[in-house]
């Protein structure tokens, strides 16, 4: 055997280089957005410390015995709500949202953290021989066990990293194979809730699309009567759900609904990602040449808007050539999933796919103007240490997992 | 579904998430781009109008009369400002208290980032002050600005005019769009009437901003920058020395002075009495100063050259005079005889017993009894027809705007007034100037020049051109005037208005033995007080180089308050100008400046 052929056997080459694309892509857009800031000053030298870090975390787990994660599914996720609570205490508040721990040197957000454990402890049910998801006792406690997190993440309140645990919970079942109706049990009460956002008139037609979908599937009537209600109090426990929601978020909210409500106030963020994005134009403005990034338009462009210096500064092209070697990065995941030797490995595969692109979706769809801005950054790529250091440790486990297919 | 690949749904999701992404690049991107390009470049790019110089002006032999000299401009920039300095600021500048308070107050809805003008103009100590306690006084700084100076010791308020901040109701009314806000505009005198000119063309300079509105640099390094165009440089036909000698020989009285060049219609000199501080009026003007202003009764802001309209008095009777013989009432041979009076109705005096005297005789003595029979025998309305020939009744529209008419009646005035049956006896008193007669001391100095040049000249002015880019001297052009009156009724008429002064006349005190003055007195009666002294001339007799007409507001007889005034201003005016004499003393201390100088 050739060295290189058992190089490729044991290590996606192909991943790690699309990451250390992106991670050098993101490094260049942070010294941009940063050069002329006062307050970010560093903030370049501290992503490449957190990389160098973030890289040792990738290789230890990479170089670790898979069954670790099996092993360590349920501390994790017991560890990690127990973090939860303490920053609901002792946390430290940034944008709004009590969400990050301070250890002195440095500070970090648990729920990076928690998203991970999550989903180990969510494939490690549902990997479970027995479990079925037409089960309504299983799929509520896989439920249960997704949403414990989501509740205290809505304390803090973190409302974007509720999406991607959401997200999460769904991908699996959906991977375990979960089916139509089940599917439709767990989304339909999230789509009447996100209906009744843009007012009343959206709020009747996603009850009526449930009512018909109802009679479509011809279950018996207490369970579709129940069902029934369960959407409609999602609808109207929206706006209470929404008082909660911080002023701040509920301002982003309002502003996606209507960007141009507020053009200074919570649509301004909105509204500059466009502009410095729209006016890049086909070949960009130029590395370290975009007025909207340089002259500071958009705040904290370096965390959750760095794909607006890319859109900004290498135009088109570039904001594809971005898109590209994530989905690249993508289907790469997802062929390791298809070849993870058993069906827990395979679970934790489609878990941490779809934090990556959850991440990316909404990341990228609020920065165009897709989504509303709810402060989730693009992976490898946003200013950020534990975002940086989670997702490499994920992608540790993608390749420790890459690394096991052959052995049994 | 349930049979179905989950991979490959996951696949679509992918390729739909990233194609959906595409096409929204693309719309952005390329489809929309120049929208976004443009609001882009509206964020950040801030136009600084750069405000030309004001073009200056020159008098007749080029010395500078009105230039712009640098100011100093306090600003405060409110971010880094701290207001605990804010009394101490305002004792500095001498600003009332709560001034920038309320400044800041005021523009609290610009960002804090754009420096407030808090005063102008400001002295050297002060700027001193500012710069030694600098540490202490954080958002504190100062510019220069450009303001007007009057170099050569000549206010003459009334003719140049003030310019200051563009007004509200100016600002809708300027239909070029040329004016922003803050800009400087001519508020009157040439200032205003010659806006367009001396005002220049605005540069612009685009500065980076950035979201907070600070400025961080210059766009594409200045190169779309436009620089600011100075203003044309005027020349006036004023003569920047007998306009002084005018302006301190009227001193506190009240009055006005007008003298034009006979064959050209330039205005030589024009002062209107009390005069005003146009320093005041640079930028904005003290409350208290206006306050003043408009309370004086003596209205400093009135140009009494061009708008105070009185009775002529007797330098009226040239007029008549010139009337009678054009018409052929009257030639040189002749003659009415006077008694001391003339009964008309009622008994109207003269101030001698003249005996049997004609038109020369009557000018030179100023007989009344003459010119109330000669004027009952031209009638109203050819007084009328005549005297709006020599600009009498009308404005003539000389090259400022503020002018009024005066008033010269005619019989449908009469009529109006008195009915159909108006008594005739009204007239009496016109022919020597008194009575239901205005006209205004530029009407007067205008008519003079006619005389002087026997019925033809300009219509008068007071710019005469502006200086190009090689400093030559481009010339306006000026309206004609022809009055087309005989020869020999010039000739009768001077010839009288020369004896007043070298014969046995009543301004026999101005006679120079080298200079041949003509001129004629004239005493308005005045119902509300003392009379006001009128004296109108011209000089030298054979070849007049300037025609003079001077107004003493409440002073009395003519030939003892306003003559010598004149006669100072012509003596110096010709000497200089048919080299009498070596220059005068006072010549060396003002600064010439050349038209062909660089």
């Amino acid at each position: 055997m050739r060295i290189d052929y058992k190089l490729n056997d044991k290590f996606d080459l192909y991943i790690f280089a699309t990451v250390s694309i992106l991670v050098v892509i993101g490094l260049a857009a942070i010294y941009s957005a940063t050069q002329n800031t006062i307050q970010a000053k560093g903030n370049f030298e501290k992503q490449l410390f957190s990389w160098g870090l973030a890289l040792v975390s990738f290789f230890i787990v990479y170089s670790l015995p898979t069954t670790i994660f099996r092993v360590s599914a349920i501390p994790l996720y017991v560890f990690s709500i127990l973090l939860l609570v303490v920053v609901l205490f002792f946390g430290k508040t940034a944008g709004g949202a009590k969400s990050w721990i301070n250890l002195g040197v440095f500070s970090f957000q648990p729920s990076e953290v928690t998203k991970f454990a999550t989903v180990l402890v969510l494939a490690l049910y549902l990997s479970r021989k027995n479990i079925d998801l037409e089960n309504l006792k299983h799929i509520g406690f896989t439920l249960i066990l997704g949403l414990i997190p989501v509740a205290l993440i809505l304390l803090e309140p973190d409302l974007g990293s509720s999406f991607i645990f959401l997200g999460i919970i769904l991908s699996l079942m959906f991977w375990k194979g979960i089916s139509l109706f089940g599917l439709f049990i767990v989304l339909s009460p999230a789509f009447v809730a996100v209906a009744s956002l843009f007012g009343v008139v959206y709020l009747i037609l996603a009850i009526v699309t449930v009512i018909v979908l109802l009679f479509l599937f011809k279950r018996d009537i207490f369970l579709s009567g129940s069902l029934l209600g369960l959407n409609i109090a999602s609808g109207f426990f929206v706006d209470y759900f929404f008082r909660i929601l911080s002023p701040h978020q509920q301002d982003r909210i309002r502003s996606f609904v209507d960007p141009m409500a507020d053009p200074l106030g919570a649509g301004y963020n909105a509204i500059q990602a466009k502009v410095a994005i729209g006016s890049g134009g086909l070949f960009g403005k130029g590395y370290l040449s975009g007025n909207q990034t340089q002259l500071q338009y958009i705040p904290e462009q370096w965390t959750d808007f760095i794909y607006c210096v890319i859109g900004e500064e290498f135009g088109f092209v570039g904001s594809v050539i971005v898109l590209g070697l994530f989905l690249f990065l993508f289907i790469r995941i997802l062929r390791i999933a298809n070849y993870a030797k058993d069906d827990f490995l395979g679970l934790v595969i489609i878990g941490i796919l779809t934090i990556y692109f959850l991440h990316f979706t909404i990341n990228i769809g609020m920065t165009i103007g897709i989504f509303p801005v709810i402060g989730i950054p693009l992976p490898f790529v946003s200013y950020g240490g534990t975002s940086l250091l989670v997702n490499m440790t994920m992608l540790g486990v993608v390749l420790n997992i890459y690394r096991s297919k052959n052995y049994t | 579904m349930i049979n179905m690949d989950r991979k490959h749904v996951i696949y679509v999701l992918l390729i739909i998430v990233f194609a959906v992404y595409v096409i929204r690049l693309f719309q952005l991107q390329v489809i929309e781009q120049e929208y976004f390009e443009e609001k882009s470049s509206d964020n950040s790019i801030k136009v600084i109008q750069q405000t030309p110089l004001r073009g200056v002006f020159f008098d007749r032999e080029f010395n500078l009369l009105v230039e712009n000299v640098p100011a100093y401009t306090v600003r405060i920039t409110p971010a880094d400002y701290d207001k605990k300095n804010n009394e101490i600021l305002e004792n500095v500048l001498e600003l009332d208290s709560g001034f920038i308070q309320n400044l800041m107050q005021r523009n609290r809805i610009y960002s804090k980032y754009l420096p407030l003008r808090v005063k102008r103009g400001v002295e050297f100590k002060v700027i001193a002050w500012i710069e030694e306690n600098w540490q202490d006084l954080a958002g504190v700084d100062y510019i220069i600005e450009m303001q007007r100076a009057y170099p050569f010791g000549v206010m003459s308020s009334h003719v140049f005019g003030y310019s200051k901040e563009i007004s509200q109701r100016q600002l809708e009314r300027d239909t070029d769009d040329y004016y922003v806000p803050g800009d400087i505009i001519g508020f009157n005198g040439l200032e205003r009437s010659y806006e367009k000119q001396i005002r220049g063309t605005k540069g612009e300079n685009l500065i980076l901003v950035d979201s907070r509105r600070r400025e961080v640099g210059k766009y594409k390094d200045g190169k779309k920058d436009t620089e600011a165009l100075k203003g044309k440089d005027l020349v006036l036909s004023i003569d920047g020395i007998i306009q002084k000698i005018a302006e301190e020989e009227l001193g506190d009285r009240t009055g006005a002075i007008v003298a034009i060049e006979p064959t050209t219609g330039e205005i030589l000199a024009m002062v209107s009495s009390p005069n005003y501080d146009l320093n005041m009026f640079s930028y904005v003007t003290p409350r208290a100063f206006l306050h003043e202003l408009m309370n004086d009764p003596k209205k400093p802001q009135f140009n009494r050259a061009t708008m105070s309209a009185h009775p002529p008095g007797s330098t009226f009777k040239i007029m008549t005079a010139i009337i009678g013989l054009e018409l052929g009432i009257i030639d040189d041979k002749s003659s009415y005889f006077c008694g001391g009076g003339f009964t008309f109705g009622r008994f109207f005096r003269c101030l001698g017993k003249h005996g049997s005297i004609n038109v020369v005789t009557a000018i030179e003595k100023s007989c009344n009894t003459y010119f109330y029979q000669l004027i009952l025998k031209i009638g109203a309305d050819n007084l009328y027809k005549y005297s709006k020939k020599f600009g009498f009744g009308r404005k003539l529209k000389i090259d400022i705007s503020e002018e009024s008419a005066g008033l010269i009646p005619n019989e449908e005035y009469y009529r109006r007034i008195y009915g159909d049956n108006w008594p005739r006896g009204i007239l009496v008193s016109l022919g020597v100037g008194q009575g239901e007669v205005s006209t205004t001391p530029l009407q007067l100095a205008h008519f003079t020049a006619l005389v002087a040049n026997n019925g033809q000249s300009y219509v008068p002015h007071l710019a005469k051109g502006y200086l190009n880019e090689n400093k030559n001297l481009i010339p306006f052009t000026f309206p004609e005037e022809d009055v087309e009156i005989k020869q020999s009724v010039f000739d009768l008429v001077k010839k009288g208005m020369y004896l007043v002064v070298n014969g046995n006349g009543t301004a026999r005190h101005l006679h120079i033995p080298d200079i041949a003055i003509a001129g004629k007195t004239g005493t308005a009666q005045n119902p509300h007080g003392e009379d006001h002294a009128w004296f109108i001339g011209f000089a030298p007799y054979e070849n007049p180089k300037i025609a003079i007409c001077v107004l003493v507001e409440n002073a009395g007889f003519g030939g003892t308050h306003a003559a010598p005034i004149a006669k100072k201003m012509i003596e110096n005016y010709v000497r200089r100008k048919l080299n009498l004499f070596p220059p005068t003393v006072a010549e060396k201390s003002i600064e010439k400046v050349s038209p062909n100088a660089n």
